[in-house]
C-alpha cells in the first residue's frame, strides 16, 4: 500500500501518454468484448429458447420450401404428440422500412400449450383466440414502438405481398426474440388466397424422453411423399440456424484476439519508452536500496493499472453499447438479444490484466536489472 | 587501543573492459576510513574517485581485493543482500541531486523509508526531522523544479540521512552548484558530520572541501598517492 502513491505519481508524469494509452487499450478491449460476446450470446440464445419437448418440422429441401397444411392432422395423431401448431414466418415493416417486426403467423388453438414458457400476459391468450385479427406482441416490441394493448396497427409484408391489420390483445414476456409478433395464420391464409402452405410445424411431445421417438415417427410417416419432412428438436433447429453463421463468430473471436495482440504490442512499446526514459531514476532507486524485484513490481504495477483502467472503460462501454443496441434493435431476431455475458466481461478484464503484465514485464525486468553504475553514468 | 573503521579497502583493484582494452580504474588500493569522520577523496578526472565510491556503496564490484563497510564485508554479498544492506547502511548524495521529479521534497526524502517497516506517522516524523536538519522544513510540498540547485541538493542530503545510515557517501555534491551554494552544502555536510557523528565520504574536485573535512585521500590514475590528516584529527581530536 505504501507504494501505491509512487505508482500513481509515476503514471501521471506524462498525463497525455497515460490517457492515450488508456484510451487505446479501452477501444481495443471494447472491440474485443463486443466481438467475443457474439458467439457466447448465440449459445445463450440456444440455451434460453430451446425447449426440451418442442420439435420443429420443415421440408427436407430446406426451410424456404413449404409443407402442406394437411399434415397437421397426421402429425396430431402421432403417438406422444400433445400439440401441433402450423406456422408461417411473416417479415413485416411498420411505417418505415427500418421499423422491421419479425412475426409468426400461427394457428391459435394450442399456443398456450405449445409455448407455455413464453410468459403470455394474463387473459392475452383467450383474447388472442377470440379474434381473427388479434395479435400478441413481445414486450420489446411494445416498448420500442410505444404500443399498448388494444391498439390497432398495420404491418406491411415483405415475405408475403399482403398487409395485415392487427389489434394487440396481449404481450409475450419471454419469447425467442426481444421483438416479434404472433398473429393468426388463418388470417394470413385468407389474405393470400388460401394456398394451404405451412413453413414449419411446431410439435410438442409429451415428455423429453419421447422426442427422438416422435421425430423418427414423423420423418418415417412422410418419407417418400412429395414433401418429405425434416423434424428436429428445437435445440437442433435453432442450432442449425446458428451453425450457418458460426464461422463468422469464429472470425469475430479471431479478430478480437488480433486486436488485443496488436494493442499489446503498442502498450509494450509505450511501456518500453516510458521505462527507458526513467533509467536514471531507476538506477537511483536501486542505489538507495530498492531491490530489483521491487522495481520490477512497481513498473509492472503501473502498466497493469493503466491496462485495467482501459479494460474497465472498454468493457463498460461494450456492455453499455450492447445493452442500448439490444433495446433499440428489433430486426435481428434472436441476435437482437446481444449483450455482454459476465464471462466475457471477466475475459475482457483478464485480457486487460494480461496486456498490462506482458507489455511491461520484459522492459521492466531489463530495467530492474540494469547496471547501476552504467545507468547513472549514462545520464550524468 | 583498537581503532574501528567505517570503511576498509584491502588491495582493491577494479578493472573495466573497454572494447579490447582493460582499463584499471583502481590499482591495488588499500585504505582505512575511521568511524565518525568527514573525509574527502580527491584527485583529477579519471583518477578512480567515483569508482572507489561505487565500491564502498556496493553498486560496483571489485575485480580483486576486499571491501569492508562497518562490520560487513560487502565483496562477498549477493546483489539482493546488497540492496537491503544499502537501504540500511548507506546514504547517497549525487552530483546532479537525482531527485525523482514527480515527487515532492517530502516524498523524495520518504523514498528510502518505504523500504523500512516504519508506519506512515513515523515516516512523516523522520522526513520532517531530516528536512529540518537541512533547513528545508518549509519546502515539504515543493517539487524539485520549484527548488534551486542548492535546495535540491539539500533535499538529496535529507534523503541520504533520513534512514540514519552507517555512512553517508557524496559524489561531487558541489559539482553542479554555484560558489555560494557549494559553500552552504559543504558547511551543511560538515555540520551533519559533527552534530550526528556521521561518517561522510565525499568525492570532490572542490578545493574548498579541504577546509571542512577531517582528512583527505588523494588518488591519481587509480592509485592512492597520499592521505592528508590534519594534526588535530591525527591526534584523535575533532
Amino acid at each position: 500500500m505504501k507504494f501505491t502513491s509512487l505508482v500513481f505519481k509515476n503514471l501521471f508524469r506524462s498525463r497525455r501518454r497515460t490517457v492515450l494509452t488508456v484510451l487505446s487499450i479501452a477501444v481495443s478491449l471494447f472491440v474485443f468484448g463486443a466481438l467475443v460476446s457474439l458467439p457466447s450470446v448465440a449459445n445463450q440464445v440456444l440455451a434460453d429458447t430451446a425447449s426440451s419437448v418442442r420439435i420443429a418440422c420443415h421440408t427436407k429441401m430446406g426451410i424456404a420450401y413449404p409443407l402442406p397444411e394437411a399434415y397437421k392432422l397426421k402429425i396430431a395423431t402421432t403417438p406422444h404428440v400433445v400439440a401441433v401448431t402450423p406456422s408461417n414466418y411473416y417479415a413485416a415493416i411498420y411505417h418505415d422500412p427500418t421499423d422491421q417486426i419479425p412475426s409468426i403467423a400461427a394457428d391459435p388453438d394450442n399456443v398456450e400449450v405449445m409455448w407455455s414458457d413464453w410468459g403470455f400476459s394474463p387473459g392475452g391468450v383467450e383474447a388472442f383466440k377470440r379474434s381473427r385479427t388479434a395479435a400478441l406482441a413481445a414486450e420489446g416490441t411494445m416498448k420500442h414502438y410505444h404500443f399498448h394493448v388494444g391498439q390497432q396497427i398495420q404491418l406491411r409484408g415483405t415475405t408475403y405481398p399482403v398487409d395485415v391489420t392487427l389489434t394487440i390483445v396481449g404481450t409475450i414476456a419471454r419469447g425467442p426474440a426481444p421483438s416479434f409478433m404472433l398473429f393468426h395464420r388463418d388470417y394470413l391464409e385468407e389474405l393470400g388466397g388460401r394456398p394451404g402452405k405451412v413453413d414449419n410445424f411446431w410439435v410438442r411431445a409429451d415428455n423429453s424422453r419421447t422426442v427422438p421417438q416422435v421425430i423418427a415417427a414423423l420423418n418415417a410417416q412422410f418419407a417418400n411423399s412429395s414433401a418429405e419432412t425434416q423434424c428436429d428438436s428445437e435445440a437442433a433447429f435453432v442450432g442449425g440456424f446458428i451453425g450457418r453463421i458460426r464461422v463468422f463468430f469464429t472470425l469475430a473471436e479471431l479478430f478480437g484476439l488480433i486486436v488485443v495482440l496488436t494493442i499489446g504490442f503498442v502498450a509494450a512499446n509505450t511501456a518500453a519508452m516510458s521505462i527507458r526514459e526513467r533509467r536514471n531514476e531507476i538506477a537511483v532507486m536501486r542505489s538507495i536500496g530498492f531491490a530489483a524485484r521491487v522495481i520490477l513490481l512497481l513498473l509492472v504495477a503501473e502498466s497493469v493499472v493503466t491496462a485495467l483502467a482501459g479494460g474497465i472503460l472498454g468493457a463498460g462501454a461494450a456492455f453499455t453499447v450492447l445493452k442500448v443496441f439490444a433495446v433499440s434493435s428489433g430486426a435481428l431476431g434472436p441476435f437482437a438479444a446481444i449483450h455482454m455475458p459476465a464471462a466475457v466481461l471477466l475475459e475482457t478484464l483478464a485480457a486487460a490484466m494480461l496486456i498490462g503484465v506482458l507489455s511491461a514485464y520484459v522492459p521492466a525486468r531489463a530495467a530492474s536489472r540494469l547496471n547501476i553504475v552504467d545507468a547513472l553514468r549514462l545520464v550524468n | 587501543m583498537n581503532q574501528t573503521y567505517a570503511v576498509e579497502l584491502d588491495h582493491v583493484t577494479r578493472t573495466y573492459k573497454r572494447d579490447d582494452f582493460d582499463v584499471r580504474a583502481l590499482d591495488d588500493v588499500t585504505l582505512r576510513i575511521p568511524e565518525r569522520r568527514f573525509v574527502a577523496i580527491m584527485g583529477p578526472s579519471g583518477s578512480g574517485k567515483t569508482t572507489l565510491l561505487n565500491l564502498i556503496t556496493g553498486i560496483d564490484h571489485a575485480t580483486s581485493g576486499r571491501v569492508r563497510v562497518g562490520r560487513e564485508e560487502i565483496t562477498r554479498m549477493k546483489e539482493r543482500d546488497l540492496a537491503a544492506w544499502r537501504a540500511r547502511h548507506i546514504g547517497l548524495v549525487f552530483q546532479f541531486y537525482n531527485l525523482i521529479p514527480v515527487l515532492t521534497a517530502f516524498e523524495n526524502v520518504e523514498l528510502p523509508l518505504l523500504l523500512t517497516d516504519l508506519g506512515k506517522a513515523e515516516r512523516r516524523s523522520h522526513v520532517e526531522a531530516a528536512l529540518k536538519a537541512v533547513g528545508l522544513a518549509d519546502r515539504l510540498t515543493h517539487y524539485p523544479r520549484q527548488l534551486s540547485g542548492g535546495q535540491e541538493q539539500r533535499v538529496a542530503i535529507a534523503r541520504a540521512i533520513v534512514t540514519d545510515p552507517t555512512i553517508v557517501v557524496a559524489d561531487e555534491p558541489t559539482g553542479d552548484l554555484d560558489a555560494v551554494s557549494a559553500e552552504e552544502i559543504l558547511s551543511l555536510l560538515s555540520h551533519l558530520s559533527r552534530q550526528f557523528n556521521k561518517t561522510i565520504v565525499m568525492v570532490t574536485h572542490d578545493a574548498r572541501a579541504e577546509r571542512v573535512v577531517d582528512s583527505t585521500y588523494r588518488l591519481d590514475k587509480g592509485v592512492l598517492i597520499g592521505t592528508d590528516v590534519p594534526t588535530a584529527v591525527a591526534g584523535g581530536g575533532r
